[in-house]
């Protein structure tokens, strides 16, 4: 979801989040011209909806501690499963500035991430040859098969990914 | 008026890229896993996790170092089959560090959350009326958490115990695209082998997953006095149920009410009555499971 501030034509940026009342949750965006704020309310169910997701408006802290949602919202624990201290972080700005648009959470969004992950630049390129050699392999392999072949030219210090190097992994794989 | 792509991001929230690292995080944490197994049926009652527990440690009897994660979030049972029930999780330097078996056997699984046997899996909220709207998410994202949070480390295997229903793989491979293969479980009757079917198309077609092998559990009863087999149901033709998928038939193992008393006692029976049929019909599929990757994995990297 965005927010369009509507006199400046300009996006609005998270400011804060409030748990109000009932488990709903109140999201308010300012106006980075204007500094107009508007708030978003949502209903318990879909609150619900966005803790399930385990996403956070105005950004997560990176430092969240394992198993955070399932020590966060399952009831009544076994005593002493993990140390209370380590409590949830709250909701907190960590905004990021991205230039990446936005996109809706609730649909295939892990396929989404694993999607938006390939894509990412990587400190190794892969020549042409040798990516066309990686594609034949059916699907469920070439992750692995990738990793491998990465860690392989990491260790050895190779920058480029060239068919030579792979048939030297696939000699370090045993295969 | 700007429209919605005019606009750069969300104003902060950056859902997409926290969904994003919810996945790198796992693919990070499953690098030092070397073969992801889900063992599934699509039928409830069919003796998955029993399977599952039996041949996780018949694996590592077998030397591998073994991983097993208890899918099923609502119903969990792993960790009293293979010995943990009442073990204390932790943290580790990286995440929560799995309960160990006798065998070395790694678990992770909700009961080992839970307070006491009575305590059902409920979450926080404001009110569980209309649950259904967000159960399911949440339970997605506990065993996304598990996945990822658990301090695994190097394993040989990870086998992923999915709870009854024919959604149980596709959400797993959504989360998981890189699952290396499946174990299919089936008891010889009718109505076991008409979801299990639901089960195979999914993963053979829908899915593309590669199926390690069918197997049939409670194939037969033997006397523990005379050693004779009888059958416990109508013979339901895994077998030609394999032939039709074009799926290998890993065996069947025989119904032998010693798996369910070592269970129950938290003692796992290919160890503990490790010259009986049963268990060398288990060890068969942790053999197989084994043959499948060497067979399956070294080809395909033949191929690069």
């Amino acid at each position: 979801m965005k927010f369009l501030c509507l006199e400046c034509d300009t996006a609005m940026k998270f400011k804060e989040s409030k748990t109000p009342e009932g488990g709903s949750l109140t999201a308010i965006f300012e106006c980075p011209d204007c500094f107009g704020e508007i708030a978003m309310h949502m209903n318990p169910w879909e609150t619900q909806m966005l803790k399930s997701l385990d996403v956070q408006l105005g950004g997560k802290s990176e430092s969240a501690p394992p198993m955070q949602m399932v020590r966060s919202f399952l009831s009544d624990q076994k005593e002493g499963t993990l140390s209370s201290s380590h409590t949830p972080q709250p909701t907190s700005p960590v905004a990021s500035d991205s230039e990446e648009g936005g996109r809706c959470p609730f649909t295939s969004v892990v396929a989404d991430a694993f999607q938006a992950h390939e894509s990412e630049p990587a400190d190794l390129v892969w020549t042409e040859e040798a990516k066309e050699r990686l594609d034949r392999i059916p699907s469920f392999v070439q992750s692995m098969a990738k990793a491998g072949i990465e860690e392989f030219a990491r260790e050895k210090g190779i920058a480029e990914i060239t068919g030579e190097v792979m048939d030297a992994a696939r000699g370090n794989f045993g295969m | 008026m700007k429209t919605y792509n005019d606009l750069p991001n969300d104003g902060g929230s950056d859902i997409a890229g926290q969904v994003t690292r919810q996945a790198n995080r796992l693919e990070e944490r499953l690098r030092s896993v070397r073969y992801t197994v889900a063992i599934m049926s699509g039928k409830g009652g069919v003796g998955k996790s029993s399977i599952t527990a039996n041949v996780a440690s018949a694996l590592a009897m077998r030397g591998n170092s073994v991983g097993v994660l208890d899918a099923d979030i609502n119903g969990p049972s792993i960790a009293k089959m293979i010995g943990v029930r009442g073990a204390k999780v932790d943290y580790g330097s990286d995440g929560v560090k799995p309960a160990v078996s006798p065998l070395g056997v790694r678990v992770m699984s909700m009961d080992l959350f839970l307070k006491d046997d009575e305590t059902p899996v409920l979450w926080e909220a404001q009110t569980q009326k209309d649950a259904f709207t967000w159960r399911g998410t949440m339970e997605i994202s506990a065993l996304r958490e598990f996945l990822s949070d658990t301090e695994w480390g190097v394993l040989d295997y990870l086998l992923i115990d999915l709870p009854p229903g024919t959604d149980r793989l596709p959400n797993l491979v959504d989360l998981l695209p890189t699952l290396g293969g499946t174990v299919v479980i089936t008891i010889p009757s009718e109505i076991s082998q008409l979801v299990v079917k639901k089960s195979l198309t999914m993963a053979t077609e829908l899915l593309n997953t590669p199926v390690i092998g069918l197997v049939e559990n409670m194939a037969a009863y033997v006397c523990a006095d005379c050693g004779r087999t009888e059958d416990l149901f109508p013979s339901g033709n895994t077998e030609e149920m394999a032939r039709q998928f074009e799926v290998p038939f890993l065996g069947q193992i025989p119904f032998d009410p010693r798996i369910s008393m070592a269970a129950d006692n938290g003692n796992v029976f290919v160890e503990k009555y490790t010259d009986t049929a049963a268990s060398h019909s288990i060890t068969e599929v942790a053999q197989q499971t084994e043959s499948f990757f060497h067979t399956e994995y070294n080809s395909q990297y033949k191929q690069l």
